[in-house]
This record gives C-alpha cells, sequence and structure tokens, in this order.
C-alpha cells in the first residue's frame, strides 16, 4: 500500500510535466488545426538546451533560470517554424501539415543525431527530497511539477485575461472575423504556434533535470502528448493538464502490478478506447 | 480627397472564387455621411463585393479606393485599423467568447482603443441587452441578439465607414424594426455607411442612395426614392 501511494504520487508529478507538454500541442491544434509531428523534437531540443545551459560542461546556470531562456529560445524557434512550415500549408488539406510538420520532425533529428549523436546525456542535479509520511518526493520533480502547473497557469491568465491572449481565441474562434476587426491573424497565429512549441521546450527542460535523454527521447514524450490530448479532449488545453495527471497517475500505478514494459501497451489500449468511446475527450474537449 | 467627396470608390471591380467569376466590373461610391444600399436577389454577389471591399477577396481587377488612397491590396485587418469595418453576412460572432469579449475584440486596433470606453458606453445605450448579458457566452445567444452584438461590435471599431451585409436577415419584425432605428440614428450623427439588405422597401426607405445590383453588374443607380420608383425595381423587388 505504501509503496503504491509513493509510486502515485510520484506519476502524478510527472502527469503534470506530460500535461505541460501536451497542452503546447494541443493548444496548436485548437488554434489551427495543425498536429505539430515536430512535438517530440522540440521537447527534446528543450532538454539539450538545459544540457547546455545548465549543465557541467555547460555554462552551469540555475536549471530554473535557465528554463527561462528556454522558453524564450522555444517561442523564436515556433514562430520560425510557423513561417517556415506551417504557413504555407494552412488552407491545404490536413495530410499537407502533418507532412511538413514531419518533415521539420525529420531535420531535427537528422542534424541533432550528427551534431550530438544519440549517446544519452543527463544533467548532474539534484536538490534532494522531501518526505511527507511514507512518500518520499524528489525535489526536482516536485519542483517540476509546480512549475508546470505555474506555467499552466500563466497561460490560462494569458489567453484569458490580456488582448493579445484573447486574440488568439478570436482567430482560433473565427480567423476571417478576427481579420474584419483589426486583428493581425498570421502574426497570431504564429505567436500561437511559438507559444505551443514554447510550453513543449519548457516540458523538456524540466524533464532533463530528473531523467537522461538524447536528440531521440522527444518521440515518448510526444506519444504521451498524443495519450493525454485524447484524454482531455483535442484543442483543450486545461484538458491537457487532467489528461497529463491521469497519465501519470497510471504509470505510478501500473509497475506495481505488471511489469513496466506493459505501461506502454496500457496507455495505448485506453487512446484508442477514448478515441471509440469519447472522442472529444474527458472533459468534453475544445473542439 | 476625391473631388466627388466620396469616401469610398470601387472602380471596375472583377472578382470571385478561384476560377469562378461572379462579380464583372462594378464600380460604387460611399458619399461622405450618407447611408448608401446595395440590393438584389439571392446570389447576385452582394456578399462578395462586400468581401472584396474589405479584403477577405482579392479582385482579379479594378480599384478600391478608401479617403483617396488605394487600398486595393493591403490585407483585411490593416483595411480595419484604417476604419473600413464589415459587419459580415450570418454575424461571424467569437462564438466561444463572451459577448463583452467580443466587444473587446471589435475594439482591437489603436484608433477603435482610443475611444474605447465611450463606444462602450455607447453600445450598451443602444443594446441595453447586451449589457445583461456581457458574461454570456455569444454563440447561445438568440439570433437577434447576436445580430445586436455583431453590429455592436463593428462600432466598437470606431469605423469611418461601416458596412453591414444583411442587416435583418431572419430576424423577427419588431428587432428588423429596432435595428432600422439604429440605423437611422447612426445615420443622423454622420456616420458613413453601406446597407446590403433582403427588405429592399425598407433599405430603399432609410437610404440616401441605391445601387441594384444583378448577376454580378450594377444594374441600376440612382437616389433611393428614385430608385424605389423604377418599375423594373418595383416589380422585381417590391412586389408591386
Ligand atoms: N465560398 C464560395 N465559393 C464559391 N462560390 C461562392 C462562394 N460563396 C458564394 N459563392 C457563389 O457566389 C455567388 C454570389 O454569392 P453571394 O455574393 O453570397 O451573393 P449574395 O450575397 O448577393 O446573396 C453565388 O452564386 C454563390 O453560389
Ligand atoms: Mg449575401
Amino acid at each position: 500500500m505504501e509503496q503504491l501511494i509513493a509510486s502515485l504520487a510520484d506519476g502524478l508529478l510527472l502527469g503534470f510535466v506530460y500535461g505541460l507538454a501536451a497542452m503546447g500541442l494541443t493548444l496548436i491544434f485548437g488554434v489551427m488545426d495543425v498536429i505539430n509531428l515536430a512535438h517530440g523534437p522540440i521537447i527534446a531540443l528543450g532538454m539539450f538546451a538545459m544540457f547546455f545551459i545548465s549543465g557541467a560542461t555547460g555554462m552551469g546556470l540555475n536549471p530554473y533560470l535557465a528554463l527561462v531562456i528556454i522558453a524564450i529560445l522555444g517561442l523564436l524557434f515556433g514562430v520560425c517554424i510557423y513561417f517556415i512550415a506551417v504557413h504555407r500549408v494552412l488552407n491545404a488539406p490536413h495530410l499537407s501539415s502533418l507532412l511538413s510538420t514531419f518533415s521539420v520532425n525529420m531535420m531535427i533529428i537528422g542534424v541533432g543525431t550528427a551534431i550530438l549523436t544519440t549517446t544519452p546525456r543527463n544533467l548532474v542535479f539534484s536538490i534532494g527530497s522531501i518526505s511527507l509520511g511514507p512518500v518520499t518526493l524528489l525535489g526536482t520533480r516536485l519542483v517540476a511539477a509546480l512549475i508546470a502547473i505555474l506555467v499552466a497557469a500563466l497561460l490560462y491568465l494569458f489567453l484569458y485575461r490580456t488582448q493579445p491572449g484573447k486574440a488568439i481565441r478570436a482567430v482560433s474562434n473565427n480567423r476571417a472575423a478576427a481579420e474584419l476587426m483589426g486583428i493581425p491573424s498570421t502574426q497570431t497565429l504564429a505567436l500561437s504556434f511559438g507559444i505551443g512549441t514554447m510550453l513543449a521546450s519548457i516540458a523538456g527542460g524540466l524533464i532533463a533535470t530528473f531523467f537522461s535523454f538524447t536528440i531521440l527521447a522527444g518521440g515518448v514524450y510526444e506519444l504521451k502528448s498524443f495519450v493525454i490530448v485524447v484524454l482531455g479532449g483535442l484543442g483543450n488545453p486545461t484538458g491537457a493538464l487532467l489528461g497529463g495527471l491521469i497519465l501519470g497517475g497510471l504509470e505510478g500505478i501500473a509497475p506495481v502490478f505488471m511489469p513496466v514494459s506493459w505501461v506502454p501497451v496500457i496507455e495505448f489500449v485506453l487512446f484508442v478506447v477514448i478515441l471509440m468511446v469519447r472522442p472529444t475527450g474527458l472533459m468534453g474537449g475544445g473542439r | 480627397m476625391t473631388t466627388n467627396g466620396a469616401v469610398l470608390e470601387v472602380k471596375n471591380v472583377s472578382s470571385g472564387y478561384g476560377e469562378v467569376q461572379i462579380l464583372w466590373d462594378v464600380s460604387l461610391n460611399l458619399e461622405r455621411g450618407k447611408l448608401t444600399s446595395l440590393v438584389g436577389a439571392n446570389g447576385v454577389g452582394k456578399t462578395t463585393l462586400m468581401r472584396t471591399v474589405v479584403g477577405l477577396l482579392k479582385p482579379s481587377k479594378g480599384q478600391v479606393n478608401f479617403n483617396g488612397s488605394d487600398i486595393t491590396r493591403i490585407s483585411a485587418h490593416a483595411k480595419a485599423s484604417q476604419g473600413l469595418v464589415l459587419v459580415p453576412e450570418g454575424r461571424q460572432l467569437f462564438t466561444d467568447m463572451t459577448v463583452f469579449e467580443n466587444l473587446e475584440m471589435g475594439a482591437f486596433t489603436g484608433r477603435a482603443k482610443e475611444n474605447y470606453k465611450q463606444n462602450l458606453e455607447r453600445v450598451f445605450e443602444m443594446f441595453p441587452r447586451l449589457k445583461e448579458r456581457r458574461d454570456q457566452k455569444s454563440g447561445t445567444m438568440s439570433g437577434g441578439e447576436q445580430q445586436m452584438l455583431a453590429v455592436a461590435r463593428g462600432l466598437m471599431a470606431q469605423p469611418e465607414v461601416l458596412m453591414i451585409d444583411e442587416l435583418s436577415l431572419g430576424l423577427a419584425p419588431f428587432l428588423v424594426l429596432d435595428l432600422f432605428e439604429i440605423l437611422r440614428r447612426l445615420k443622423d450623427e454622420g456616420l458613413t455607411m453601406l446597407l446590403v439588405e433582403q427588405n429592399v422597401q425598407m433599405a430603399l426607405a432609410v437610404s440616401d442612395y441605391a445601387y441594384v445590383l444583378n448577376e454580378g453588374q450594377v444594374e441600376l443607380e440612382g437616389p433611393s426614392r428614385e430608385v424605389a420608383k423604377n418599375e423594373d425595381v418595383r416589380k422585381a423587388y417590391l412586389g408591386i
């Protein structure tokens, strides 16, 4: 029982971080109907950015300060990807944007593998742990979860309380009407894509504070993001956090009852079942 | 400024959707401070003309001048920030956003923000219903309330020219009267407007000047009173 609670708690902490990554994916989908297949490599780039900015062989900056830089780089990178690979295929059939973001995926992985190799890296970083009764929480995971919650809250405030955030919702809701009201929809879409990749790269940076990684590591989290997004409802950022918690909790509990290698199987069974039974997600979904 | 006092000049515009040409050499002028109406049967190209003027569609030929400068090629949002505002057919509200947020988005441009407070007070005074419903999601309101919001959102944009596509389509008669009353008031305040309206009789009664569009071409134009007397118009649109 104690072990169950401990691993559930651990899973939930990770769940917040998964949820943050998924939020990036679902925001982009909700706003522009594009499934960003470069999501995984962007997460991996977030990990490497963390490695180079705060690693012992890198600049050695505090990882949580490094996150600010990673966020800015992620935003800028996303805006670039938008103009290079997404903008021109926005009104084309869905397959076009899938292929073009997949190309971005392949390019990042190709260049990344050539430069960074696939030797696992890790950040030697620890801030201790705290014990609550039978449960011992690793400090890095606890802080990561708190940061994920904070970023999610900031995203919510941005989308619902600020002018550019509301413009994103307006463009997402009705692009032509937004243009008629003087909202520059192309810039707004680029910003949305930038924020989506920013969230993914922050998640990557956080994961790097406790797991080892290679340039290919993003793939796993991309798949998790898909499961979460389906759980929470496509295009629904708040649902993504809940979906992350469900997935994290599941990952925490499942290994207590079965071999770890079964966990992804369970996840994808869940994925398929949700798609069949409740395709709009558990929370209703943005669309 | 142009010599004839036209705020908006549409000159020999042809436009359409891809290969399909809908408008053929359409010209139209809006006099400053006047209410101009554009009438014609369903499917003759009124909406296409509106969309072309505001920049949602690119004309294949012709020119659109606003305050004397050529704005044919600039984007829709840039036109809106110059004060050329369209209340589109079918309302096109931000249905997932509240009434208040719709009004805020109406006031997105710099010129609109300068007058945000007065405009907000004004539209709430014109449409008290919207004030009552300010925190309701706009998509959940009745058709009439949605149309009020669409007009109010347009007014929040501080238009120099307000174009309204199908003001009264599908609304209950008493609401139609209310909206026409608002229109008259805006006209008295000196706002330049272009009205597309399927209720031809009311449109001609309220407007100063009218254009009749048929099969993508201007068939007839003139002071509304004269257009209303035209035999063909009376037969075709007024059922007389
Ligand atoms: N998005 C579109 N794509 C192709 N054809 C269209 C589109 N919208 C309208 N049309 C066609 O253009 C013509 C004019 O339509 P429209 O401008 O909406 O007329 P009106 O507003 O006068 O009723 C119609 O024949 C209509 O079928
Ligand atoms: Mg129409």
